[in-house]
């Protein structure tokens, strides 16, 4: 079957009131996280994921999915007006956004985003039907080996590149890989770090985990900021449309802002945020009007915001044919499918066709559907920036609290976000990233599962990692990535020292 | 709302103080994924670390607190050469917002949803002073009934509204 026909079946699925439902929900209520400031699309995904687990696994993903994206686009929204990008992705999309609203272009800066969005994600929609069944192929003849390397591969290039530096973002990886073990070994039955405590049989809850360390210390840190922010611009809705000339500076920027994207989002342990800056600095020197750059010109909102949205999409590739997340967010999305029961992999796209091509075509609808909620509809959202952060974040407590509470109807989940928000704050504050632990607590299982596998297979002989040809090769990358990046924190941490010494002479001075 | 008092002034000064006070920050981070460490290896080295062809249940979280003793041994020895912290502290919040997750932990099955939400959101709404206590009711009170609609009309959650009931 060829893909036309696979992605129309993939579109009857969608098409099918429940899934198109639940599509909808997934969109408005990621648009509505994404806009409030300081709260991200991971915090966004975390608190919606105990909604999703009343439903079958296809509408979840869909849902989960849209969630996702529509908190990456909400987040651009937030960003263009108040210039406190509601995720870290946006703060590129700020740049000429916020610049473009000053000048009281407000409307065009939001009717571009909405068009380099769609533009972007149907781009990188178009990636994933093409590429992935390939991919699969190709990933249906790894063995334990190759897969316990792809892991690893996946991991170090997610950790490596953290603001903290390397080391901090690997300890942190490391971390989430032990505190993974928690619970019942699932080879041997053994229960391991419970510590007599009955509620941690079976291990941490990934929305436990995630709630703590991106919606609580989100909350946190987003309190004093924004209370104390500015009330928003009104929006002029006659000045909504971009004048001709602009119109005809939009589909090169949202080409090369897609395919940039598209390219960047596949890879593991890249996100939206690199995309997005990539394609921006790209744009800079490309683009004709590249000489205004920074004052607010049309082609410069456009390009990472297509990027931002065709990554988000193809971050979907490595998470669903090879089980590697790209990105934290997809992490998340990997451990809602196991919590299914569906081991994500190259088999997916053979036994859960309806899923994987439903989900695809659902990026179509949910862009459709992003476009009318932000173009005919942004009053709503210009209208709910409004609304005073101070009502809006104990409410956001209140509903990490339930969420958390419904998993299993028990407080000790709630003490234990407590503990995990806590110390994931103060972490933070010294510059280790929450995302590489999350990432490290859903892949340590799987990671386990495949190394004992490796061992077995191999008669307990390590070097099964560089003799098989696609291993090899895979931790040679992982080498490569880790010297680059250990070398790259050196530097950046010799230069800081530099300022340090020379601001401190000034003062003596 | 309409006389927001100016907190924005004044914060860059309590940063660079914070800063200040908390240079040897790092290496308290360092120290805590150390002990962490330490209690995984030890912990595996108890479950049984097994042969190569047959990994025990202690393999896998003693290799990795192995690494990760080593990689933050070398974050505490980095960081003495001190890089700070990446972001003042607020404290005041942190406190409040656990305090809150705590209150909600505390009253949710004994006093049932309504009161539970009700004081969750007072207590986390502490640290923001431009919100009148009256606003702060009413703030929670409509966020518990808000609670009781969705949570237990709508998606059946085994959770009393109110105490006794």
């Amino acid at each position: 079957m060829d893909v036309v026909t696979l992605f129309y079946q993939g579109l009857l699925v969608v098409l099918e009131p429940q899934n198109l439902m639940y599509c909808f929900i997934g969109v408005f209520l990621g648009t509505f996280i994404g806009v409030l400031p300081g709260i991200g699309s991971m915090a966004a995904i975390a608190m919606i994921l105990p909604l999703t687990f009343y439903l079958d696994p296809t509408p979840a993903l869909v849902m989960i999915a849209g969630v996702f994206y529509g908190a990456e686009y909400g987040g651009s929204t937030a960003s263009i007006l108040m210039n406190v990008p509601g995720t870290p992705a946006a703060s590129i999309t700020a740049i000429e956004g916020h610049a473009l609203a000053k000048k009281g272009r407000a409307g065009v800066a939001l009717f571009s985003t909405a068009t380099a969005s769609f533009g972007g994600g149907i781009i990188g929609m178009i990636v994933i039907a093409v590429l992935s069944p390939s991919l699969a192929k190709l990933a249906l003849s790894f063995g334990p080996a190759d897969y316990f390397s792809v892991l690893l591969l996946g991991l170090i290039a997610a950790s490596a590149v953290s603001n903290g530096g390397a080391l901090k973002g690997i300890a942190m990886v490391v971390t989430g890989l032990m505190l993974g073990t928690i619970g019942i070994d699932l080879t041997t039955g053994d229960l391991r770090f419970t510590m007599g405590i009955p509620e941690l049989r079976d291990g941490v809850h990934i929305v436990i985990v995630a709630m703590g360390l991106f919606g609580v210390t989100e909350v946190i840190a987003s309190i004093r900021t924004a209370t104390s922010g500015k009330a928003t611009q009104t929006v002029d809705y006659n000045d909504f449309y971009p004048s001709k000339d602009e119109w005809k500076s939009l589909p090169a920027p949202i080409l090369r802002g897609g395919a940039i994207g598209s390219f960047i989002g596949a890879l593991p342990g890249t996100g939206q945020t690199i995309a997005a800056a990539l394609a921006y600095a790209v744009e800079k020197r490309v683009n004709r009007r590249r000489k205004e750059f920074g004052t607010g010109v049309v082609p410069g909102v456009a390009v990472p915001e297509a990027a931002n949205n065709s990554a988000t999409q193809t971050a979907f590739i490595p998470t669903l044919t090879l089980g590697v997340p790209g990105s934290p967010p997809m992490a998340i999305v990997i451990g809602a499918l196991m919590i299914y029961g569906i081991t994500p992999g190259p088999r997916l796209l053979t036994e859960q066709p309806d899923m994987f091509w439903g989900l695809v075509a659902s990026f179509l609808v949910g862009n459709i559907m992003l476009l009318i909620l932000n173009v005919p509809l942004i009053g709503i959202w210009v209208r709910l920036l409004k609304i005073p952060y101070k009502y809006m974040y104990p409410t956001i407590i209140v509903l990490i609290c339930m969420g958390v509470y419904s998993l299993n109807n028990n407080v000790f989940d709630v003490w234990l976000t407590l503990v995990i928000g806590a110390v994931g704050y103060v972490m933070r504050l010294f510059r280790f990233e929450p995302a590489p632990l999350l990432l490290g607590f859903v892949l340590g299982p799987l990671m386990e599962e495949q190394l004992r596998r490796s061992m077995l297979l191999s008669r307990g002989d390590p070097m099964v990692f560089l003799q098989r040809p696609i291993s090899a090769t895979l931790i040679a990358i992982t080498v490569a990535i880790l010297v680059f990046a250990l070398f790259k924190t050196e530097q950046n941490r010799r230069r800081r020292r530099a300022v340090i010494k020379t601001n401190q002479g000034e003062t003596q001075s | 709302m309409a006389a927001e008092p100016e907190r924005t002034d004044n914060q860059p000064g309590q940063a660079e103080n914070s800063h200040s006070a908390l240079g040897w920050g790092g290496e308290i981070g360092g120290l805590v994924l150390l002990a962490l460490s330490v209690v995984f290896m030890v912990g595996g080295w108890q479950l049984g670390l097994g042969v190569p062809t047959r990994l025990g249940t202690g393999a896998f979280p003693f290799v990795t607190g192995a690494i990760l003793a080593i990689l933050s041994t070398v974050i505490c020895i980095e960081e003495r050469r001190g890089d700070g912290i990446a972001e003042t502290p607020d404290w005041v919040e942190l406190f409040a917002i656990c305090a809150a997750l705590a209150v909600f932990a505390v009253t949710a099955d004994r006093l049932g949803l309504v009161p539970a939400v009700f004081l969750t959101v007072i207590v986390a709404s502490m640290p923001d002073r431009t919100l009148p206590l009256l606003g702060k009711v009413v703030l929670g009170a409509v966020v518990a009934l808000g609670c009781w609609a969705v949570f237990i009309e709508l998606l059946n959650l085994p959770l009393k509204p109110f105490p006794g009931s």
